[in-house]
């Protein structure tokens, strides 16, 4: 029993710490889900369904992210991201180029100030490349749902004043045509994304 | 001409999800492509997406230090024998501990303890004329020595009030949660129904 609970945790410490993190604004706060949901685990070893771990780590992470953002305090969390802001406005306008890194932690704090279930289930799915039928059991709604919620939290992402202007000050609106393929080539690529699975 | 432009802004910009994950069927996909070569809102706005969701699908996994899983596995380590004992059954235990005591003593002091508990319940018991150990008469004798009848009686009166009192406010409790969540509820349904039956467009707060 021990062995296997540690194997477990070496499966799966991956999945919940990434999907913490990516949630939570406080390195902190996601070590301490990946702490609890591991606690929880050994707490209910005997009870769980072993076939469906995976699901399960993930429903209890998922639990333990929406705990943690409730006790979150309103102000410390806007000190902390105007903070991480600052910090990356002053280095990007040093830079010329364009800084994809600088683009990536925004573009993570955006995902981190959706709300939920947008942000759960773009961490999921986009991020750690779980299936619908995945989530759907996560989080306890229809696929279909789960395909409305995704495009709906895509747009709100996108939609993060701060991300997209700094994606207008990189690539200049209107300065530079999009690279368009063809639909084929689109295709290709797209079956590709889709399937995308880390 | 320039609704209709942007109608088809508005369906394209929507399709953008559908389209980056190949949910659009081939004619869609062809109408989309074309529109987006066509417009150039559109165009950048289809880039800006394909920007995101390509960095997104970049964002790596993460993983903890080792150190925040030590205490989960120190709670393994030394609560090893613990978690393991508490997670047997009480049941079990018990037939653990009753497994090592000797058989005459496992069933003599039952067996001993039974026959004490029925010799002791029988002497409590009432005699063959009904009456107990303790006769009605010595009861009575006992509190006639510390209260005279007056008192009894007026206690026994106050009594009677008091009980009168308490099933009066009873009553009144259950008339008022009645009315509260049955009844003004109820008629208050009724009536929206009634009304929006007739056709009456005056009804306020339609509960339905």
């Amino acid at each position: 029993m021990r062995a296997q609970y540690q194997q477990a945790i070496e499966q799966h410490r991956q999945r919940v710490f990434s999907f913490a993190r990516y949630s939570l604004r406080a390195n902190e706060d996601a070590e301490d889900v990946t702490q609890e949901v591991f606690i929880k685990l050994w707490q209910h070893w005997q009870k769980i369904d072993h076939s469906k771990l995976g699901g399960w780590l993930m429903r209890v992470a998922h639990n333990a992210v929406i705990d943690h953002v409730r006790k979150q305090r309103p102000m410390q969390a806007n000190i902390d991201h105007y903070a991480e802001v600052e910090e990356q406005v002053g280095s990007s306008s040093e830079e010329t180029m364009l800084d994809q890194e600088n683009f990536k932690q925004q573009l993570q704090l955006a995902i981190k100030s959706l709300a939920d279930p947008f942000r759960s289930i773009i961490v999921m799915r986009d991020v750690q490349g779980l299936s619908y039928a995945e989530i759907r059991d996560v989080l306890d709604i229809s696929e279909s749902q789960v395909k409305v919620y995704l495009h709906r939290g895509r747009r709100k992402l996108r939609d993060n004043a701060d991300l997209r202007r700094l994606f207008e000050t990189q690539f200049g609106r209107g300065s530079r045509k999009p690279n368009l393929v063809d639909v084929s080539a689109q295709q290709a690529a797209n079956d590709k994304g889709s399937n995308h699975v880390k | 001409m320039s609704n209709n432009i942007e109608s088809q802004c508005y369906v394209v910009q929507l399709q953008i999800d559908g389209y980056i994950d190949g949910d659009l069927s081939q004619s869609q996909q062809e109408l989309f492509m074309s529109h987006v070569h066509s417009c150039e809102a559109c165009a950048q706005e289809f880039h800006y997406a394909q920007v995101v969701q390509d960095t997104v699908l970049e964002l790596p996994q993460l993983d903890c230090n080792d150190q925040v899983l030590e205490p989960v596995h120190r709670l393994l380590k030394d609560g090893d024998t613990k978690i393991n004992t508490s997670s047997q059954s009480i049941l079990s235990q018990i037939k653990a501990l009753v497994s090592d005591i000797p058989a005459f003593i496992r069933y003599g002091v039952p067996v001993a303890l039974s026959v004490a508990l029925a010799v002791f319940i029988s002497s409590s018991l009432p005699d063959a004329d009904g009456v107990n150990s303790l006769s009605q008469d010595q009861v009575a004798l006992e509190v006639n020595e510390q209260y005279s009848p007056e008192e009894v009686f007026q206690a026994l009166q106050d009594l009677n009030l008091a009980i009168d009192y308490l099933n009066q406010m009873s009553q009144r409790t259950e008339v008022m949660i009645g009315n509260r969540f049955l009844v003004t509820p109820l008629q208050d349904s009724i009536n929206a129904s009634f009304q929006r039956t007739r056709g009456d467009t005056t009804v306020q707060n339609d509960p339905i």
